[in-house]
């Protein structure tokens, strides 16, 4: 059984179709490359993996649930993480609050001051961790604001790796990196690889052809072509271009 | 015998300027039968209809005269909201979903298909670098294979343009001078005079290599 899978999911904005059919199906522990041109509906299939979009057809299906349609906090709480195109970080807190505020059981706890007192403790530790998986755990004490670009984007996966996800969604990982932070990038996904279910929205093609166990191309709201970077660069034309680089 | 994909039955279309007397401006013709799954390329200097012509196809201009079938269904008698079902028009990386809307949808009939049998790309924006065009010709081909009719309309500016038509297009629809002439493949397409005349002498050149190296 797949952990995530997304059939026929059909999205319209008004007179606009955004996606026209959309069938995928991600195993557990697979990494799952999503590419396509500006404007093919990648960010719009996302919103309907995290429930920010309801489809108007189709379903999307978490280790075999249906969740279509639930808001977006009844499927974080269901185990589906996500990254932003544009990051969305509390700057005036420390790294280790923003992690902290991603912890599920963090806000269950409310404004609850007696836990608060207890429990904080305990909470610390486990955002030392996230920081620590995405190698930030000497910067736990720094506001988000003043870290580097390359910081931010490893804080935000360590905010979603805090509610730990069954599947973790990233859109646009590497937009704004160097190559410095697209390298540390990829070797913390390549550790994360295989222990969760990760998908990705990447124009950085040799991020994706080299992470990705699998790549799914979307153009005109659909699925235009799928396969393992090696499938996908059977074809002529992708030899000819820059994607045939990354054999 | 199941109904050809797209037959455009004698339709002529017309724009007219002045409120009473109309004269022509424009006029485009064509009556021709597209009965078999393929991949059809569409060329034609600016201007000469393509447009008028895949908005008819499409549903979403009708024509002043004539009847355009989709599998045996007048597709300007279909809901609006529906035509899409039937055929499915792209422009770059769009579907265009403008309808004029003559009729009230509920006067219309529904679809007698639930997905698309026409897929219509018009200029979709290929490009050599990125790779996608290789996986845009493979889905063309899958839509083929799966039974469906894919027009590609293309401005061939660069060589590899012919390229991909030569490659791609099991037939032509060559748009010029009011009409529509069905062409059988792409060394016929290049030549026809009309058509070198529009790809000028650079790019005819590019046609005849193809030509030679496919010999």
């Amino acid at each position: 059984m797949s952990m995530i899978e997304a059939a026929g999911v059909h999205v319209r904005f008004g007179d606009r179709v955004v996606l026209e059919s959309v069938d995928l199906a991600v195993a557990e522990g697979e990494f799952h490359g999503v590419m396509g041109p500006n404007g093919a509906g990648k960010t719009t299939f996302f919103n309907v993996l995290t429930g920010r979009v309801k489809p108007s057809r189709g379903k999307v299906l978490l280790g075999g649930e249906d969740v279509t349609g639930l808001p977006p906090h009844r499927i974080a709480a269901k185990g589906i993480a996500r990254s932003f195109q544009i990051m969305t970080l509390f700057d005036e807190f420390s790294a280790r609050d923003n992690v902290m505020m991603g912890l599920p059981e963090f806000r269950a706890r409310g404004l609850d001051v007696a836990r608060a007192a207890a429990g904080d403790s305990q909470f610390a530790t486990k955002a030392s961790e996230a920081l620590a998986a995405v190698g930030l755990v000497d910067r736990g004490d720094i506001r988000a604001r003043d870290l580097s670009y390359g910081d931010r984007r490893a804080l935000e996966i360590a905010v979603a790796l805090a509610q730990a996800p069954r599947v973790l969604c990233l859109d646009e990982p590497t937009s704004g990196l160097g190559s410095d932070g697209v390298q540390r990038l990829a070797a913390l996904v390549a550790r994360l690889k295989g222990k969760l279910t990760i998908v990705a929205i990447e124009h950085d093609m040799e991020f994706l052809f080299s992470l990705a166990d699998r790549i799914s191309v979307i153009h005109w709201g659909q699925v235009v072509a799928r396969g393992t970077p090696h499938e996908l660069q059977q074809n002529d034309w992708v030899r000819r271009s820059n994607l045939g680089k990354f054999a | 015998m199941a109904a050809p994909l797209l037959v455009l039955d004698d339709i002529r279309k017309v724009y007219t300027k002045g409120r009473i007397i109309r004269h022509p401006t424009f006029t485009l013709q064509a009556n021709l039968s597209l009965d078999e799954p393929g991949i059809v390329g569409v060329v034609g200097p600016n201007g000469a209809g393509k447009t008028t012509l895949f908005e008819m196809m499409t549903g979403s201009n009708a024509p002043t005269s004539g009847r355009v079938l989709v599998a045996g269904t007048d597709i300007h008698g279909v809901k609006y909201r529906e035509r899409d079902r039937l055929a499915i028009h792209y422009h770059q990386s769009y579907q265009v979903r403008r309808f004029r809307k003559r009729v009230p949808s509920a006067l219309l009939a529904p679809s007698p298909t639930r997905t698309p049998l026409v897929h219509l790309f018009d200029e979709p924006q290929f490009n050599l670098q990125d790779g996608y065009i290789g996986f845009m010709l493979d889905f063309f081909r899958k839509l083929r294979d799966e039974g469906k009719l894919v027009i590609l309309c293309m401005h061939p500016t660069a060589s590899w343009h012919l390229d991909v038509l030569a490659e791609i297009a099991g037939q032509f629809l060559f748009v010029a001078g009011g009409g529509v002439s069905r062409i059988a493949d792409f060394r016929e397409l290049s030549a026809e005079p009309r058509f070198r005349a529009y790809l000028g002498p650079e790019m005819t050149r590019a046609a005849d290599a193809i030509c030679h190296s496919s010999t």
